[in-house]
């Protein structure tokens, strides 16, 4: 039986040298003697980027982590030939154990993957390896169904958008699909915005016919016979692999005049967006499409009526799409036994932040952010305490310890203030402060804003002028209330759901942190100790070994001290940055407010 | 179909937007981005009412809101004025200069937001009517330029326009008189490009600029102008006189 190398070339294994690897493999291929017959294949993106790049040996099941071109020859004397394992790259687990399977990861175990079936496995652009993973199966079942057929599958599955907002996508499509107004279009949201979220790269990347085969389902579904993936140009790979999947998928027959030889045909095309923020929201997206500025429109005509030129339009997330061909395969029901009452399947989470296993994740809706958090992410980052999670990107909110047992799906984030978003979920631990973290969101909101509306455009510039003030101890217990203002007319006023949704990171700091705002405007002190114009930092030298950490991680050379004897801080110099605090192993850097002077 | 607002029953057919069947009952909504021929910008927000479809009062923008089912209007709630209020404080902080402001400001109650600064001096609300007026009428030489805070109005990278033609479209649109428009008996000058002013060649009168009248002709697919419209009417009647011989 032959084996495989799957080398993982998404991006942030790319950015690790997997390139390097895999040409190494393919090198070391070329010369082998064929005693064992093996093969290469560069694959999406695993999840597990910060372990990267990774290295899969299949039937062994065997994956290794952080692999340089140097292990190559060792990988393939003693795993691919010899059927050995290189202890050393294999994923060391939280008892110190060394594991062979993904399986046996706790990053992995937990998870269920739908959405990310096949990435890892398969050559993403390849429609051959697509169709041997049960690829174009769905596609092929749903010509021989209605369309009312298909319309009542997607509804059974609970199917609801992954992009945001949650929408069932059956409905979405059967409004559609009611309209008798041709040309309709179908349209891929791959506009990934939001800091820290990643998933729909991926798939993107890694596995682009599963999302041209959503479209194409969607297609017989409506009616639509042409559509767009709206993808933005940083994502130089996304762009590329889909642009080559579907050539291959037109020379396979899967799209084109005759769909896997049916009459029924689909002209995809990908569209480059330009990077703003703004575009991934639905009627700015098609207004880019057009060639049109990217600023949204009213909504209160819902572009299933009015979308592309005016006509019937669906838009889906990528991996909504992703999601589609394994609901037509095996049935909505059996789609719809994952989940929670009112949010079906699974969902794809970036986990990032202070969290020592970070990454994608695809788990079952309704999980508690305690397992996600503290089972596969392993928990905080030195073991130092949590203090929140945000979720759902810039417009989401941050959710605080006492919640960490919340079911994650989209009516419970939302009763709490948050949001599901697309599925960013940063961790926090106790050295983040939560006012700089509002500050932060509204910054990038108020240059991401397109600024069409007045709500939107001129009040995150004044609730971020207020927050500044805050964060640089300027500010005054009056302007709590006036940001609270600013947030009612922003969540009522505004036009998109930029602005209806940019309040939640103030609302929701304001609503679990208040004391920290207090903190910040009555005593001039950062709790956190991150606002440099509110901290100090000193060193307890009771605590201090002396080991001059603190001195080079220092970039201001504020820090003095004997080998072995504790060392001090000189206000004078000290520029607050926190270097000092995050290198001291021993806990021996404390932060104080401002002193005076 | 019936739908109330603030009381009054009043009858409009499906589809009709709001603003337009309020005014026609005589409810005064204000508003600044919207034009009756350029209709559909709804971005300044200040004809924000509040509508329950049965669900509960929600925010709308009166001016796009298209009425479908019966429901209830309110355009002077509580929350209306809050919130039209801070949106009107909002843009005086942008537009400090603009009297219009200032005044609705004044009869709207809006909060003072003494705390906050002044944008910077000036006139522009930033609704775009410009740019709409530009794109639509006459030949796009200005838009909307950049995003978020950095917005504003301008010709491509603030140079003279090449494709300009002066005709003012621009600055008869503008709600608050933020675009500078300034003639001399022989020239006009807008977005920093001078124009020389076309007399009607009988009384004199101003027709407007040379490219200005050129384009026009171009579009109706016609001579250039060379009277104002009464000289035209006359040389018309005389020429009617002349043929039907009534001298």
């Amino acid at each position: 039986m032959s084996k495989t190398v799957l080398v993982c070339c998404g991006t942030g294994c790319l950015a690790n040298g997997s390139a390097k690897v895999a040409a190494e493999f393919h090198r070391l291929l070329e010369g082998s003697d064929h005693a064992v017959e093996w093969l290469v294949k560069e694959t999406g993106c695993n999840g597990f980027c910060e372990n990267g790049p990774l290295v899969k040996i299949d039937p062994d099941d065997i994956t290794y982590y952080k692999v340089q071109v140097k292990d190559v020859p060792e990988i393939e004397e003693k795993t691919v030939l010899g059927g050995e394992t290189v202890d050393r790259l294999l994923y060391k687990n939280d008892q110190g154990q060394r594991v062979r399977s993904q399986r046996e990861n706790p990053f992995y175990a937990p998870q269920h993957k739908i959405a990310l079936r096949n990435i890892g496995a398969i050559s993403p652009t390849s429609v051959e390896d697509y169709v041997a993973h049960g690829g174009y199966q769905a596609l092929r079942k749903a010509l021989t169904m209605t369309p009312e057929e298909i319309l009542d599958e997607m509804d059974r599955s609970g199917l609801r958008g992954r992009g945001g907002a949650g929408f069932p996508t059956g409905r979405k499509w059967r409004t559609a699909a009611g309209y008798d107004k041709f040309p309709k279009y179908v349209a891929c949201n791959g506009d990934e915005g939001d800091p820290g979220a990643f998933m729909d790269r991926s798939i993107l990347e890694g596995d682009p016919h599963s999302v041209l085969e959503g479209m194409a389902i969607c297609a017989l579904a409506i009616g639509a016979e042409e559509g767009f993936l709206y993808i933005r140009d940083e994502y130089a790979l996304a762009v590329k692999n889909v642009r080559a999947a579907i050539a291959e998928a037109e020379a396979y027959g899967a799209l084109g005049d005759h769909i896997l030889g049916s009459d029924k045909k689909l002209k995809l095309s990908v569209v480059r967006g330009g990077g703003a923020f703004v575009c991934g929201e639905s009627t700015a997206l098609m207004a880019s499409v057009e060639g049109r500025v990217g600023e949204p429109r009213a909504k209160y005509i819902r572009s299933v009526q009015r979308g592309l030129w005016d006509q019937p339009t669906v838009l889906n997330n990528v991996e909504t799409l992703a999601n589609v061909p394994v609901i037509l395969l095996h049935g909505g029901d059996a789609f719809a036994r994952m989940g929670t009452e009112g949010s079906k399947g699974t969902k794809v989470f970036a986990l990032v932040g202070k969290v020592k296993r970070t990454g994608l994740v695809e788990v079952p809706m309704g999980v508690t952010l305690r397992h996600l958090i503290y089972d596969i992410g392993g928990g905080v980052q030195g073991d130092r305490p949590f203090k929140a999670v945000q979720t759902g990107g810039p417009s989401g909110g941050c959710i605080p310890a006492e919640l960490l047992d919340l079911p994650v799906d989209f009516d419970t984030l939302k009763s709490r203030g948050a949001m599901m978003g697309s599925g960013g979920m940063i961790v926090m631990d106790d050295r983040s402060c939560m006012v700089e973290v509002a500050r932060y969101y509204i910054k990038f909101l108020s240059e991401e804003s397109c600024g069409k509306c007045t709500p939107c455009r001129e009040g995150l510039r004044h609730m971020l002028q207020i927050l500044t003030d805050i964060c640089e101890g300027r500010g005054q217990l009056s302007d709590l209330d006036l940001l609270e203002e600013l947030c009612h007319t922003l969540a009522d006023s505004s036009l998109c759901a930029l602005g209806k949704s940019a309040p939640n990171p103030v609302l929701t700091t304001l609503k679990y942190f208040r004391q920290e705002y207090e903190a910040h405007i009555l005593e001039h002190r950062c709790p956190a100790g991150v606002c440099a114009a509110l901290t100090s930092f000193a060193i307890d030298a009771e605590k201090c070994v002396g080991c001059g950490a603190c001195g080079r991680a220092c970039p201001a050379g504020a820090v003095s001290g004997e080998r072995k004897q504790p060392h001090v801080i000189d206000p004078a110099r000290c520029i607050a940055c926190g270097s000092c605090r995050e290198a001291c192993k021993f806990g021996a850097v404390v932060t104080k407010g401002k002193v005076a002077g | 179909m019936n739908i109330t607002i603030d009381g009054k029953v009043c009858t409009c057919e499906k589809g009709e937007f709001l603003l337009q069947v309020a005014r026609r009952n005589g409810f005064y909504i204000p508003t600044l981005c919207h034009h009756e021929a350029l209709p559909g910008q709804g971005c300044c927000r200040v004809c924000i009412v509040e509508v329950d479809e049965g669900r509960g009062p929600k925010i709308v923008v009166s001016c796009v809101y298209p009425v479908e089912r019966e429901c209830t209007v309110y355009t002077d709630s509580d929350k209306v004025r809050r919130q039209r209020g801070m949106i009107l404080s909002l843009l005086h902080k942008r537009a400090p200069d603009s009297e219009l402001i200032a005044q609705m400001c004044a009869h709207y109650g809006a909060p003072a937001l003494e705390r906050l600064p002044n944008v910077e001096p000036g006139k522009c609300i930033l609704c775009g009517l410009c740019a709409r007026a530009c794109s639509e009428l006459s030949v796009g030489a200005i838009s909307t330029v950049n995003r978020g805070v950095t917005k504003e109005v301008a010709t491509p990278y603030h140079d003279e326009s090449p494709v300009c033609v002066g005709c003012g479209s621009c600055a008869s649109v503008c709600p608050t008189g933020a675009i500078e428009l300034t003639e001399t008996a022989t020239t006009r000058t807008i977005w920093g490009k001078t124009f020389a002013l076309v007399r009607c060649a009988k009384c004199g009168a101003v027709l407007g600029t040379a490219e200005e009248l050129a384009l026009a002709a171009k579009k109706a697919g016609q001579e250039t102008e060379t009277l104002c419209e009464r000289c035209r009417k006359v040389a018309l009647s005389q020429v009617l006189a002349h043929t039907y011989g009534d001298e």
